[in-house]
This record gives C-alpha cells, structure tokens and sequence, in this order.
C-alpha cells in the first residue's frame, strides 16, 4: 500500500519523532535518509549506535501498535538477547530507491506489497527472499514469489450505503456504474489496481478474463462514471468522504471499511463479492544488514496466532489460512483470508501490476485528469 | 588615496567574511540540491534532453500545464478581484477599521492549508450547511457540486492567495494621494469618472505585481487541488510528485520541476521590466 506523501509531511514527521527523545542509530539514520539529509547529519545525533537491531518499516498510524503486539513482542520472547524497532515513516519506493543508490541501508524488512516486490526487485532494489529459512508453506502459492513473502491480506470492496436506496443495496460493480438505479456519488482511489478491475467487472469481464488488462476498456469504463465520482489519493481522505456523507457508494479498503461500518452503526456495510484481494508482503531493501534475524521475524510474524491477533486490532486479513481456525464466526466475516470470503473475492494480478504498474498509474491518472 | 582605498576594500572584506558563512550554507543547503535537480532533469534515465523533449511530444505533460496555467490564470483574475475591493475599502476606512481589516486579511495566513481544504470540504460538501440551506430553502433539488472539482479548486485557492492580493494592492494604494481624486471631482468628473481616469491608472503597477505575484504563487500549488479537485485536476506540482513517488521517472519530475522554476524566474524578469519590484514589495 502506497501512500503519496508530501516532502513536508516528512520533515514534520521527522521532527515530532525526534524531538526530545533518544533513537537507535539506524532508524535515525533511515529517517534521514528518506528525507535526503546526508548522513553526516547523523552523527549530531545522541543516539547510540547498534548495528543488532532489526528495524521494520511500515505505513505508521495503528499498524504501529498492532505489529509491535501482534508479531515483534512474540518475535523477542522467542529470541530474547535481540532487538527489533519498527519504523512507522513508510516505505514508499522513493525513499526505497533514494536509500539503496546511497548505498545506506538503515532498513531491514518493508511492509509493502507483492506486486510492487515483483515490480522493483529485477531493478536490484531488493534482496531475494531465502526460502531455505522463510517457510513458504504457511502461504497459499500465490503469495510467495522470489523478492516478497506475502505478511497479510487486504482487499478493495464494495463499500455502500445501507439506507440510500430503500433496503436495495448494490451487489457488484455492474450496479455501482449504474448510476440510474443507485444514484449518488462514487469514491474511487485515484490509483490503477483495483479500480481497473472494478471498472472491467462492471463492464461483463468474468474473472479468469480480466487480466492482461485491457487499459482502453478498463479506462473507458472509468471515464464513464467519472462525472459521478470522486478519486481520493488519501485513503484516510476516501473513508472520510463515506462517513461524513460525501459519497455513497465505491471502492474502500476492507481496513478501512470496516471501522467505518462500526464508526456508523451499520450505516455503511461491505461485500466480499467481486472484491479486489492483495497480498501486502515483506520485502528487504538490496543491502540491508539484519540477516539472519530478517528470516526468523518473518517466520514469526507467520505464525498463526500473531495472524489472527492483527485482524482482531487492525483488520488484517491472516495470509496464513490456518489463522481462520483460531476465529469464530464472528471474527471471519470480516476476515479477507477466510476461505468463504477469499473465494469470492478476484485475486490481484500481481504478475501484470508488476511489469504495467507504472504506465498503468500515469495512464489512469490523466483519464481523470480534465 | 591609496591606503583609503585598502581600507575601504579591507572593511568590504570583513562585511564578506561576516556574510560568508550563510553564504556557505544556502549554497550548501540550497543551491546544491537545487544543481541536484537540474542535473537529474538531463541525466535521468540517459543523459540528454529527451525530458525536455516531452514538453513539446507528451498530451500528458502538456495537458497537465495546460490546467495549471488556466487554474492559475482563473485564480488571479478573482484574487485581484475580491482582493481590489477590500484594499480600496481599507485605503478609504478610518485606522482604527483599517486595523481591524488588517487583521481580518492576515487571520487565514496562520491556518494551514491543508486544515482551510478540509474546512471548505465540509462547508461546500454535498451534506454541508450551504448545500443543506439551499436544499432547505427550495433554491435547488440536489446538492450543487461545489468540491471535488475544478469550482472546488478555484474557492479554495483563491481563499487563500487573496491576502496576498490585498496586501500588495494596499501597499500600493497607500502611496496614492486621495487629493487627485478630490480635485478630478471638483474639476466636474463624476465618482466613476474620477476612479477610472485618476484612481485606477494609478493603481495599474499595484495590479501588474500583485498578479504576478498571485500568479507565481498559484502555479505550485499542490495540497489544495489534490484535496479539493477530487483526483480529476491535476496540477503540476502534484504531476511532479507522482513521477517523483510512485512511477520513479524521476528525469520527467525535475525537468517539471525545472520547467516551473524557469516559468516563475521569466515571470519575476517581466516584471521587474515594467515596475520596480523593490519598491512594490515595500523594500
């Protein structure tokens, strides 16, 4: 998951995270980096060196908290003598890029996703996974590829209004192009993947069709419900236009639709069908020093219980499938990962976001755009 | 003669090395990354001018320019509007009100852009009190579409560069003496007669810097279009950001970059060709 940043965003970031406290060398040293100081700005730092620790990098906010219970806390009872910090500042492909050509790598694991591993991988951004530590079995196949190992599951999914249209709510995408029998306004990320996918379903694409994308198809059906939409490039911005009223229906999140249904009462619910599902996934930047330690956290972090325990806290799906028989009921109708749930959902096309990903943003962008 | 003269040059030299060391840093701190960037716009991904290139080959890139020009140019022409009337108002009220003016003007510079995008969201918004009120009264059946797009994009820039426009023209009107105007009246013209021929004239450099000025500042702007334009306007310094985080052509992003920077610095040329930037800007 990427979020688009503003420079000073970071600066802002960097400063609140620094103030008055005292940081592990190496994670000073990444903040500095990502935001383009030079190193030697580093050594003013009163932070104490420590080449052992392992420094795990994700989008910040609640994911924090919920890594650090779910999977670092469980990683250092189990290997008590080591260190682990995560960085919340987010590992955009810039800062990966900027970082790696400086040849100062402070980080170890990154919280991305698949298609973006496959994507930057072959460039020489990443180290390979080495699958003789990491199990690959606790993964259906489709989430274990040689520059990523998949850490949970996401999903894009219908997101709608419960009350807009007298008790009929929409079911699939086909519905939310059809502005006549749901009338209102559409939330859209303003990125490719998910929303081409979207767009192809409503259109009549069955799943095994939908890739290699058809862009001008995918495209024009974008165009055509453009008028009616909005496309957020803050996903914290595209659950907020849901809750306050702005849009009615759309594509969310299944993390964000979801304390968004509990933040309504019920206002606001989702469906699984025809759901966009994703692996977001460990990468490690091309030069990281961790080692051995990078390969036992991610054996850890997939162990089923720390899976089940990320759903509970931040709605993340389990990417090990033995995580669903440690949730009742309850607990797997939200869970993207739950086998009833996964099967109804098209899984993203990672192989094809991962050679088009870039023409496909700059394609989709400028369909919008005017 | 001659040992005034190295007094004169070693005095110069110690006013040199009192400056120096900032010297040394904004070369350090901004020149150089400002080089850094200048140089990726002609060596990123292959050296050469093939960036450059794309200003004249890539609907793209020039549809993105385009936008921008014409957002910038819209929003200059309502912020030097609205901008005008307040500063006259303020040119003719009493100091006290004048005072009270000032800091009505100055009041939004302390809110972040950012916290004015979201406000106008939830004031313009489909469910906001205006949309509410209009439906409320019968003015319209359906919520107006005000945000999330290009409207929503024109109020909230404009909200935020008429300050600039005010000042500026203020600062301008304050050097005008009222007594023109006066004795254009008691030479028989009538009030419209003697603002047009007498008042405005005058105020013409007032409105070619503040123009410039608010047309500068419009041309970067990025947290406002990208919150208000609901992801269908694309301005240029949002353009850059993508190419600079998420598609990584990093060359097209600074040649961007370098392309409005060289637009802002011919613009500052033109200007100071027809007024004396100094003096307009109070220096």
């Amino acid at each position: 998951m990427s979020d688009t940043r503003d420079r000073r965003d970071e600066i802002q970031q960097f400063v609140e995270r620094t103030e008055g406290k005292v940081y592990p060398r190496r994670v000073f040293m990444g903040m500095a980096a990502a935001i383009g100081l030079a190193p030697v700005a580093a050594r003013l730092t009163p932070a104490m060196a420590d080449a052992k620790e392992l420094v795990i990098v994700n989008w910040g906010g609640d994911a924090v908290k919920g890594m650090q219970r779910s999977w670092v806390d469980p990683y250092l009872k189990k290997y008590p003598d080591r260190k682990a910090v995560i960085d919340g500042t987010g590992p955009s492909t810039s800062r990966i890029r900027m970082m790696v050509d400086s040849k100062k790598v402070a980080w170890d694991v990154m919280d991305r996703n698949l298609h973006t591993a496959l994507e930057i991988g072959p460039e020489g951004m990443l180290e390979p996974i080495d699958y003789s530590i990491v199990n690959k079995s606790k993964v259906r196949p489709e989430h274990a590829v040689e520059w990523g190992i998949g850490n949970y599951i996401y999903a894009m999914v219908l997101t709608y209004n419960t009350k807009k249209w007298g008790g009929m709510v929409p079911q699939n995408w086909a519905d939310v192009w059809d502005v006549k029998k749901f009338p209102g306004k559409r939330a859209f990320r303003r990125e490719p993947d998910g929303q081409l996918e979207a767009a192809l379903m409503a259109d009549g694409v069955p799943y095994d069709k939908i890739y290699p994308i058809d862009m001008k198809r995918a495209l024009d059906g974008l165009k055509k419900i453009k008028e009616h939409s909005i496309f957020y490039t803050v996903i914290a911005d595209g659950q907020n236009a849901f809750r306050n009223g702005e849009v009615h229906l759309g594509l969310l999140l299944n993390t964000r639709a979801w304390p968004l249904k509990q933040d309504t009462k019920g206002l606001y619910d989702w469906t699984w069908n025809q759901g966009i599902s994703w692996g977001a996934c460990w990468m490690v930047p091309k030069g990281a020093t961790g080692g051995r330690a990078i390969w036992d956290f991610i054996n850890v972090a997939l162990e089923p219980e720390g899976q089940a325990e990320l759903l509970k806290t931040n709605g993340y799906g389990p990417i090990n499938p033995e995580a669903t028989k440690l949730l009742d009921a309850e607990w797997n109708k939200v869970n993207p990962g739950a086998p009833e749930n996964y099967a109804k959902m098209l899984p993203g096309g990672i192989a094809w976001y991962a050679k088009n990903a870039t023409k496909a943003r700059q394609d989709l962008i400028d369909a919008l755009a005017g | 003669m001659l040992s005034a003269n190295r007094q004169e040059a070693s005095r110069h030299g110690a006013y040199w090395l009192i400056v120096l060391p900032a010297l040394l840093m904004l070369a350090l701190l901004y020149f150089v990354p400002l080089g850094n960037v200048l140089l990726t716009s002609v060596t990123d991904p292959k050296p050469g001018l093939q960036n450059y290139g794309l200003l004249f080959t890539s609907t793209s890139v020039q549809k993105a320019l385009v936008t921008t020009v014409r957002i910038a140019a819209i929003t200059t022409f309502f912020a030097l509007l609205l901008g005008y009337v307040v500063a006259y108002a303020m040119r003719a009220a009493s100091t006290r009100t004048q005072r009270f003016m000032l800091v009505g003007v100055l009041l939004p510079f302390w809110i972040s852009v950012l916290v004015r995008s979201f406000a106008w969201i939830a004031l313009l918004g489909t469910q906001g009190p205006l949309n509410s009120a209009l439906v409320a009264w019968g003015l319209v059946d359906e919520p107006v579409a005000l945000v999330r797009n290009e409207t929503g994009v024109l109020i909230g820039m404009v909200h935020i560069m008429v300050p600039y426009a005010v000042l500026t023209l203020y600062a301008n009107m304050r050097g005008i003496d009222v007594g023109l105007v006066a004795a254009a009246r008691s030479l028989g013209a009538s009030r419209f007669q003697a603002f047009r021929m007498v008042f405005l004239p005058l105020t013409v450099p007032g409105l070619i810097g503040a123009g410039t000025l608010v047309f500068i500042l419009s041309l970067g702007f990025y947290v406002t279009p990208a919150l208000l334009g609901g992801g269908k306007v694309l301005m240029i310094a949002e353009y850059v950001a993508v190419q600079i985080n998420d598609t990584l052509r990093w060359g097209l992003g600074t040649m961007l970059a370098a392309t409005l920077m060289i637009a802002v610095l011919g613009c500052l040329w033109a200007l100071s060709r027809v007024i004396d930037v100094k003096r307009l800007f109070g220096a």
